[in-house]
Parts: C-alpha cells; sequence; structure tokens
C-alpha cells in the first residue's frame, strides 16, 4: 500500500561498486530479503534462521533504514522546500537520524559486528523540489520506520541492545506523528505501534537494486 | 552508572566498550529492585494510565480546546483508555491482580489550553521514560510488545502536544536523538503530586509511596 508510494516503484539502491552491491546482498541475505532475492541476474535463497536472530543482523537492518532516512532528509532539507516552522519541525529529524546513523554504526563495530555501508539511494524526480511530495514520503519512511523498529522487539536477545533500539524508535514515532501533522494525516494511527517484518520492510524499502 | 542489568534473574555485565555513544550516556535500565515480575512492570504502568486517562477525561470535559487540538487530545485520551483496558486485561491474563486507579487532583491543571497543554506535556514525556525505564525488565515478549508499542505512542503524543504549545523543535517537540529511560524512583515523584492519596496505591500495587 504505502510502501509503493515511497518510490513509485522505482529504484531506490545502488551501489558504488560491485563488492559493496555484494556486502548488501550478504547482509541481505542474512537477514531473509524475501525467500528468494533475484538480483542482476542471479538468485540465492535468502536466510538462515540461526543469524536471523542475531542482534548484529538487526543492527545493520536498522542501520540501512536509517542511512536511506539520513539521506533522504538531508537532500529534502538541502532540496530547500520548507521554511519557518516546518523547516525547524524537520531540521532537527535530519539531525537525529544522522545521530542513529553514527551510533548504530558505532554501537555494531564495539559488538563486534561490521557495520553496512551506505548504499547509495535514488529518488523519483521531484521529490526534494515539491514540498508536499518530500513531506509526505518523509511521513510513509517514518510510519515505516516505526513500525521496522516495533517488528524487531521480541527479536533483540541483549536487552541493552533492546533498550538502545527503543530509544531511537521512540524518536522516530515522534517524527511520524510530526510529519502525520504536518501532511494533514494522523499522528495518532493506533492506540499501539504496530509491527512490519523485516522481509515487509525490505520489500518496502528495497523494491529493487541496482547493480 | 551501573551495567548491570537484570534479566531473568541474572545479572549481566555489558562490556564497556559495548555501543559506548549510544549505551552508556544515554540509556539506563530503572534500578535492578524496581520490578520484581512482569506483574510489577504492569501493575506501574497501569497507575500512570490512569492517571493520564483520568487527567484526559477531565480536561476533555473542561471545554478549553478547540478545532483540532480538541480532536487530537480526544483521540489521545481515547489511546489512553485503551491503555488502560489493555494493561487490565493482561495483568488479568497472567494471574494477577490489576492496580485500582489512584484518587487524582489535577488542580488547575484545566483553568486554560495552556495549563492542560502544559500538564499534558509533562505526562507524556513523563510516560515516555517511564516505559524505556521499565522496558529492560520485562520477561514475556508478547508483553514486551505491547510495552514497546504503547511507548511509542506515548511518544506520538508528546511530541504533538509539544508542537501544539508551540515549543522548540529539540527539547521541545523532540527531546534529543534517543528517548531518555527514567527510573521508577523519578518517575514517582514526578506523578505524585498528581495523586490524591497514598491509600490508592495499596491493594498489590507495585508502586509503593
Amino acid at each position: 500500500m504505502a510502501d509503493k508510494e515511497i518510490f513509485n516503484g522505482e529504484a531506490v539502491l545502488s551501489f558504488d561498486n560491485e563488492q559493496d552491491r555484494r556486502n548488501f546482498l550478504k547482509w541481505a541475505g542474512i537477514v531473509g530479503v524475501g525467500s528468494t532475492l533475484a538480483v542482476g541476474g542471479f538468485s540465492r535463497s535468502a536466510s538462515s534462521a540461526q543469524a536471523e536472530d542475531s542482534d548484529l543482523a538487526i543492527l545493520n537492518y536498522a542501520l540501512t533504514l536509517e542511512f536511506l532516512e539520513a539521506d533522504f532528509y538531508t537532500q529534502g532539507i538541502d532540496g530547500g522546500t520548507l521554511s519557518g516552522r516546518e523547516l525547524a519541525l524537520v531540521t532537527p529529524i535530519r539531525d537525529h537520524e544522522n545521530a542513529h546513523v553514527a551510533a548504530l554504526t558505532s554501537t555494531i563495530g564495539d559488538l563486534g559486528g561490521t557495520p553496512v555501508k551506505s548504499p547509495k539511494f535514488k529518488y523519483p524526480e521531484g521529490t526534494f523540489s515539491d514540498k508536499a511530495k518530500f513531506l509526505e514520503t518523509a511521513s510513509v519512511f517514518e510510519e515505516l520506520g516505526v513500525t521496522a523498529y516495533h517488528g524487531q522487539v521480541t527479536l533483540i536477545k541483549n536487552v541493552d541492545i533492546l533498550g538502545a533500539a527503543a530509544a531511537i524508535a521512540g524518536v522516530e514515532s515522534r517524527h511520524a506523528a510530526i510529519l502525520a501533522d504536518l501532511t494533514g494525516g494522523k499522528p495518532f494511527p493506533a492506540p499501539v505501534e504496530g509491527t512490519k517484518t523485516m522481509k515487509q520492510v525490505l520489500a518496502a524499502a528495497t523494491p529493487f537494486i541496482q547493480s | 552508572m551501573d551495567r548491570r542489568i537484570f534479566l531473568k534473574g541474572t545479572a549481566a555485565v555489558i562490556p564497556a566498550t559495548v555501543g559506548l555513544q549510544m549505551l552508556t550516556t544515554r540509556f539506563a535500565f530503572a534500578q535492578g529492585s524496581d520490578f520484581g515480575s512482569d506483574e510489577d512492570v504492569l501493575n506501574y504502568a497501569l497507575t500512570l494510565e490512569f492517571l493520564e486517562s483520568e487527567f484526559y477525561r477531565q480536561g476533555n470535559a473542561a471545554g478549553v480546546l478547540s478545532g483540532k487540538e480538541a480532536q487530537y487530545v480526544q483521540t489521545i485520551g481515547a489511546d489512553e483508555d485503551a491503555h488502560v483496558a489493555a494493561i487490565t486485561d493482561t495483568v488479568m491474563k497472567i494471574g494477577g491482580t490489576p492496580v485500582e486507579a489512584p484518587a487524582v487532583d489535577f488542580g488547575g491543571a484545566f483553568a486554560s489550553r495552556d495549563s492542560f497543554l502544559k500538564t499534558a506535556h509533562v505526562f507524556e514525556n513523563l510516560g515516555v521514560g517511564a516505559y524505556l525505564g521499565a522496558a529492560g525488565f520485562i520477561k514475556n515478549k508478547d508483553i514486551l510488545q505491547a510495552a514497546a508499542g504503547i511507548f511509542g505512542v506515548e511518544a506520538r503524543h508528546a511530541a504533538i502536544i509539544g508542537n501544539m504549545l508551540g515549543l522548540p523543535a529539540e527539547n521541545g517537540v523532540y527531546m534529543g536523538s534517543t528517548e531518555t529511560p527514567k527510573d521508577k524512583a523519578s518517575v514517582l515523584k514526578a506523578a505524585t503530586p498528581f495523586l490524591a492519596g497514598a491509600s490508592a496505591m495499596t491493594g498489590g500495587a507495585a508502586v509503593t509511596l
């Protein structure tokens, strides 16, 4: 539904080089992007149930979404369509997403993992030159981010990581509410946050991967 | 900071190097002795939800809001009612005894739009910190999922009310790039002025004043 609105089905992920692409695929395979991930002419069966439970994989998953959000807001603010209160409300969102990227990156490293590198993102023409389009896409992203975090709550094993992830998720909920308000949507769509599985979220955020 | 985390009765020592930036300074669970069981956590949350639910019931009846603001706050009140119902149900499902609604006194909070919303802003941010501070004590995964889901919605409430008040985006609408947990003692200290009597908190409540 809303997922389709994000990029109108256009490719959103691209990589600097073949190695980056392979790294991403390796990770995506670990966490399970669909039962079969077909990219660039080859397909591989995804997912090992064992690794799917890994807190590191969850953190890298969160990191990828935060990369997407950080990049999105950076371009959106740079696009210059916002002013006044809207600009004041959205600028800290960009800063938060950057802080989340930094925090997740260092945490993954501290835990002995390898942080994923940022994919390159591509947005439909005009996303950042049209205020309404920017904010509506942002709203979809935030709701997706909220459900992504909440979808991992019961899967995170380390209670401290759970706490850290929750501390981020709460901020995403604030963002989601404000963007809903700015776009005439529903700041409080339900009494409890919804959940989406990694598979559902990745299907929404990475409909296509460009080689 | 005490880095020991209590989960399932064991103390896990998290290496000092773990996620320093994210974990050390901003995330601290409540004291290890704060909650002895999921029922304790739930009854703690239930007390806060009762407080919020009654707060919005009275506030919305006062008629100091209009238009979109009134609609938003009606929805917030309905959310709090839903939280009360859900937590009460859950406590009973796990064989516990839900706490009774505390007697409350909100003083002059409903005299004006501003005082209503300012008090609401305090409550919502208190709720956010309380849930985050208690989350680490929850052992049952379904309860954890529900508590997290409620926590997120309280954060939504806090942001929108902060925005209605025209507060600065940072440290008003948002409270930094991560939420900050609050331990039980500081939550209760903040809530106490609104509780009319300590006697209301008896009956197996995790909350003691």
